[in-house]
């Protein structure tokens, strides 16, 4: 294999371009999407001596459209560009929120959502929860073809993923529910969250949770589904205080992940008051106009 | 690799590790120190600088991803003599204690006083949230910054 033509930033001008750098390159080389993980390599101690495949002139990567079926958003799409588009979609607000949110306006200017939710070792990610939440499919190109995957299955194979595709594009079904993200942060801006929380839920027509879909990050090394929860709440009205209520008795199903930001047993005592702030929130908009 | 930039409305040519960040190119290379390298990490804000018009954490940026941007440091914002308004307004209100911070928020909130002409206090905290100062308490850089608003309300 001649590797010679490869810089060691490739800059790739298509899909293609892309795809065929990764397969020659194999291992020694990792995908570029906004760069703000992959830059503080040394900071981890990560000396790896890879090439870097910039996708960032793939301008078909970035683009987003929203219909009444389903929102589609390019995988180089930053969390501002998500933020602004998704801006006023009550089902999408999880993620809007999630986006803008974030670290801080640089960041998000420079973030994408693709690099966001491939970085396995990056547990406090915010988009991951939401896009759980939202039952976001991701959709891959390759070489050989494309595929989609749900978004719980692609977290569960994350860590050992081998890099013979790219996700291209997040495919989310627009609903009638209402979402809402909340977050928890040591400092009161520009930190990582020591734990975040996705909602998404449909309201029955007397006013009571018919259907709902919450997903925490940050809590455990991979951000999951916070079944028990979802289950426990369905038949009440959603108020914070009987979330908060009801979110203390469904803690069980997590193992909290120790860390130098903060303890595992403070992720889990945080969580039950994130789920009163989530439902505030949604008080506060949505609910608020649909009660 | 060769990468040609506009630094300050001036073309640069860098031929090294395309993966360099491009606050080590102004620094290193181009011997441009106002763009400071604090955390590394793009949480502090002191590596700001203006890539195609965006603030951005130069600190994050590989330079070979940069091939043909236009880049505008703190050392291009103004003259010695007339320094740009965000400048004026530190200057006026005596903010700066060590300095390490402010080439930084002058990046972000020149910028930003572009985009918002009036802002609220909460904005101009929200705006500057990616810019960490070590040495002061804020609310006086915040007060300044609104001196430019109102300033600006008052023709
Ligand atoms: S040095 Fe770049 S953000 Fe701190
Ligand atoms: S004045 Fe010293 S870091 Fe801000």
């Amino acid at each position: 294999m001649d590797i010679t033509p490869y810089p060691k930033l490739f800059l790739a001008n298509d899909l293609n371009e892309a795809l065929r750098a990764l397969r020659e390159l194999a291992d020694s080389a990792i995908p570029l999407a906004g760069a703000t993980w992959v830059m503080r390599a040394p900071l981890r101690c990560e000396t790896a001596d890879q090439t870097l495949i910039d996708l960032s002139r793939i301008e078909a990567l970035r683009t987003i459209n929203i219909d009444q079926q389903r929102a589609v958003i390019g995988a180089l799409a930053t969390h501002e560009q998500i933020a602004n588009a998704l801006n006023g979609y009550n089902d999408l607000a999880a993620l809007a929120q999630a986006a803008g949110h974030s670290a801080n306006p640089a960041i998000r200017r420079m973030a994408t959502i693709g690099g966001n939710i491939c970085t396995a070792e990056f547990a406090a990610a915010d988009l991951v929860p939401a896009l759980l939440a939202l039952d976001a499919r991701l959709e891959f190109e390759g070489l050989d073809g494309s595929r989609t995957q749900t978004m719980a299955a692609f977290l569960d194979g994350r860590a050992t993923r081998a890099h013979t595709d790219l996700v291209t594009r997040l495919i989310i079904p627009r609903t009638q529910r209402m979402s809402t993200h909340a977050r928890l942060t040591l400092r009161k801006a520009g930190d990582y969250p020591v734990a975040n929380l996705s909602v998404s839920i449909a309201l029955d027509a007397s006013g009571k949770i018919s259907a709902a879909t919450v997903a925490a990050g940050a809590v455990e090394a991979v951000a999951k589904r916070w079944t028990g929860f979802e289950e426990a709440i369905i038949g009440h009205a959603p108020s914070p205080e009987k979330m908060q209520m009801i979110a203390k008795t469904c803690l069980e199903e997590f193992d909290g992940r120790d860390a130098a930001d903060a303890p595992g047993w403070y992720r889990l005592r945080v969580l039950p008051g994130l789920a009163a702030d989530a439902f505030s929130t949604l008080q506060e908009t949505t609910l608020g106009r649909a009660m | 690799m060769t990468i040609t930039l506009t630094v300050n409305r001036e073309e640069r040519i860098f031929s090294g590790d395309p993966r360099t960040p491009l606050v080590d190119v102004l620094r290193d290379h181009l011997r441009m120190t106002g763009t400071k390298a604090v955390c590394r990490e793009g949480f502090c804000g002191a590596c700001m600088v203006h890539v195609d018009g965006a603030p951005m954490a130069s600190c994050l940026l590989p330079v070979g991803s940069l091939d043909g941007a236009a880049v505008n440091t703190i050392e291009g914002v103004a003259t010695r003599e007339h320094l740009n308004a965000v400048q004026q307004a530190f200057e006026d209100h005596d903010v700066v204690q060590c300095g390490m911070c402010f080439p930084g928020m002058v990046m972000t909130m020149s910028r930003f006083f572009q985009t918002n002409t009036s802002p609220d206090r909460d904005e101009i905290k929200a705006a500057m949230t990616g810019n960490i100062c070590r040495c002061t308490g804020y609310e006086r850089i915040i007060d300044a910054l609104m001196s430019i608003r109102t300033n600006e309300a008052t023709p």
